[in-house]
């Protein structure tokens, strides 16, 4: 977790500046170029415990029944043989959001460094950027009545440290980061990667959640038997 | 071989737009359409479309009226509607429509105010005693040009409500059911379709099975627009065929996955021909062919909101709707029809309307205007 280090060390150097020279420190800092907050998600090391759904509901206190991130856990079987894939879901913070352009008051927008965020001050409630969002990325937060939404934590990124789901995996599949940052863990990982995928790519959202070993079969639509109406459902 | 897929972990969205988005959809449908049914009489002055126009004039109303109270109640936070007017957004269709539906309403209340200002002076000495006097001050004498104007500008309005309704759903390409540029046109047929079934329901309970002539000139634009509806589905089929409608690649896929969408498929076809067989069968009994077209026009906007919402974007399957009874569902819905009755026995009962101003374009002398409005309708 070099990233972690790095970052907190920075933001502990700059808050350390800030004791001793804020112009200083805050001359430092607009000379930094803007980050571009991207994750990866490695699916070969999702064990899907929904550990990063829980510390996501802690950290942010979503209310009960939502979820900002969930594993989605599916059972595959082909060929005589069964496996079980776990693919992780959250906002995918997209370059080309279509759930903000929609709001009419303004309320949700995307940050310099690409993170989209809600102001749940200003949003009325209307559902519009639920509807937009290809990913079902977005819900009507019950204790607030309004849109909500994974915001990276940037509250955490801020003070150098890693969204609480990254903190949290057990087997390191989420990787966190700066695109910009050529040494950083994220930008090397993704150079690595034999091939990087998104989720709906046709949907020209140019998402900023990127998967390894993402199968085709899960990239949109999944053509799969919900469980919970397997019993009512007739088997294929 | 594909292999099987089973989901055995993943979460249920809530459907973001309740009941109130059908309500407001269907009652804002309606006033459009009987405002187009009304302006041939109202600003043409075709006498053929008098009567026509008398009742169509009055559902415009009691629509109008009623549709913003059920938009209101769909947002999260009804309180801040007014952040709708402090940071407005050009980008979004329905920041749009929080400037055009005032200024519809406006419109339509002012048109329907110089239609019925001469008869409102009649009104001041036959109408309820404590009435009188706010009678006496909006009543007068006919403003043919000012009803003209006022007309064209109302149907602009109405225009431009017609357009951010429909866009405001074609746009989302999230759900492609709702991403096609023939939605738009669908939900206007279908607001025609129930216009003028409300229009045969009200004369029927308004005015009674006398008026046979008015009855079958309803039915003929109900039939009319139900052809029209027919066309526009035949059309979304033949851009379907042709393989490159995603709205049509959705549809069929959960035809062919789920026997409610084959259900709903059917009851939506039976739901169009049945009216129009109503009308053709049995001319004399508008009511049920206007009940049934009501339905029609309803169940379409049903099936276009909480159906659609059930089709999740990032799970299996497919999460059907169930109505809760509360303010969110069938309370909603019901204290939306009650609101509606409401109006209908307030506004029947206090406005002129069988008697309204219809200035012919051919007679703009205003002398003619103003004392022969009962004998014109």
């Amino acid at each position: 977790m070099k990233i972690n280090r790095r970052s907190f060390l920075k933001s502990a150097g700059v808050l350390a500046a800030g004791t001793a020279s804020a112009p200083a420190a805050a001359a430092e800092a607009a000379a930094e170029p803007t980050p571009r907050w991207a994750m990866l998600i490695d699916l070969r090391k999702c064990i899907g415990c929904q550990a990063c759904t829980v510390s996501c509901i802690h950290e942010n206190a979503v209310p009960e029944d939502s979820y900002r991130t969930v594993v989605t856990t599916y059972e595959v079987a082909s060929e005589g043989r069964v496996d079980a894939y776990m693919l992780p879901r959250l906002c995918n913070h997209c370059a080309n959001p279509p759930c903000v352009p929609v709001c009419p008051v303004g309320a949700t927008w995307a940050e310099p460094g690409g993170a989209v965020l809600v102001d749940n001050e200003r949003c009325v409630g209307c559902g519009y950027c639920v509807q937009a969002c290809p990913y079902d990325a977005r819900f009507i937060n019950h204790e607030t009545q309004t849109a909500d939404k994974c915001t990276f934590c940037l509250h955490r990124v801020e003070v150098g440290l890693l969204p609480a789901c990254v903190e949290s995996c057990v087997g390191g599949a989420r990787i966190f980061g700066d695109l910009n940052e050529p040494d950083g863990d994220l930008r090397r990982a993704m150079d690595e990667a034999e091939s990087l995928k998104v989720l709906r790519p046709e949907q020209g959202t140019a998402p900023h959640v990127f998967y390894i070993g993402l199968e085709p079969e899960f990239a949109g639509d999944v053509d799969a038997e919900p469980v919970l109406w397997a019993a009512r459902a007739e088997r294929r | 071989m594909d292999p099987t897929i089973i989901e055995m972990v993943n979460v249920s969205r809530e459907v973001a737009w309740l009941p109130w988005a059908v309500q407001y959809f269907f009652l804002i449908g309606l006033s459009i359409g009987a405002l187009l049914i009304a302006l041939p009489g109202t600003l043409f002055g075709l006498p053929r479309w008098q009567r026509v126009s008398a009742i169509a004039l009055l559902v415009a109303l009691i629509t109008g009226l009623a549709a913003p109270v059920a938009l209101l109640a769909d947002l999260h936070q009804p309180f801040r509607f007014y952040h709708f007017y402090l940071y407005p957004q050009t980008s979004s269709w329905m920041a749009w429509g929080a400037f055009f539906l005032p200024a519809y309403m406006l419109l339509l209340v002012m048109h329907a105010w110089l239609v019925y200002r001469p008869a409102l002076s009649e009104q001041a000495e036959t109408g309820p005693r404590l009435l009188s006097g706010l009678f006496r001050r909006l009543g007068g004498e006919a403003r043919p040009r000012l009803q003209q104007a006022s007309g064209l500008a109302a149907l602009l309005a109405a225009l431009a409500v017609l357009t951010y309704t429909g866009m405001e759903l074609a746009v989302v390409a999230a759900r492609p059911l709702w991403h096609t540029p023939l939605l738009p046109w669908q939900l206007f047929a279908t607001a025609l379709v129930g216009a003028a079934g409300m229009a045969l329901l009200l004369q029927r309970l308004l005015v009674g099975a006398g008026d046979a002539d008015t009855v079958r000139h309803l039915q003929r634009l109900l039939i009319g627009s139900a052809i029209g509806v027919a066309a526009i589905g035949l059309l979304w089929l033949f851009l379907g065929f042709s393989g490159t409608s995603p709205s049509y690649q959705q549809a069929i896929t959960q035809l062919t996955r789920n026997p409610g969408w084959q259900l709903n498929a059917a009851w939506t076809a039976l739901a169009l021909v049945a009216p129009v067989a109503a009308a053709w069968l049995l001319p004399r009994h508008g009511w049920l062919s206007g009940l049934l077209a009501l339905h029609f026009a309803w169940m379409f906007r049903w099936s276009v909101f909480m159906d659609v919402q059930s089709l999740p974007k990032a799970a299996a399957g497919y999460q059907p709707y169930v109505l809760p009874f509360g303010t969110d569902g069938l309370l909603g819905i019901v204290g939306t029809a009650g609101l509606v009755v409401f109006l209908v026995l307030i506004l029947s009962s206090l406005l002129p309307w069988q008697r309204p101003a219809l200035p012919a374009l051919s007679h703009h002398d205003p002398a003619t205007l103003p004392g022969h409005r009962s004998e014109e309708v």
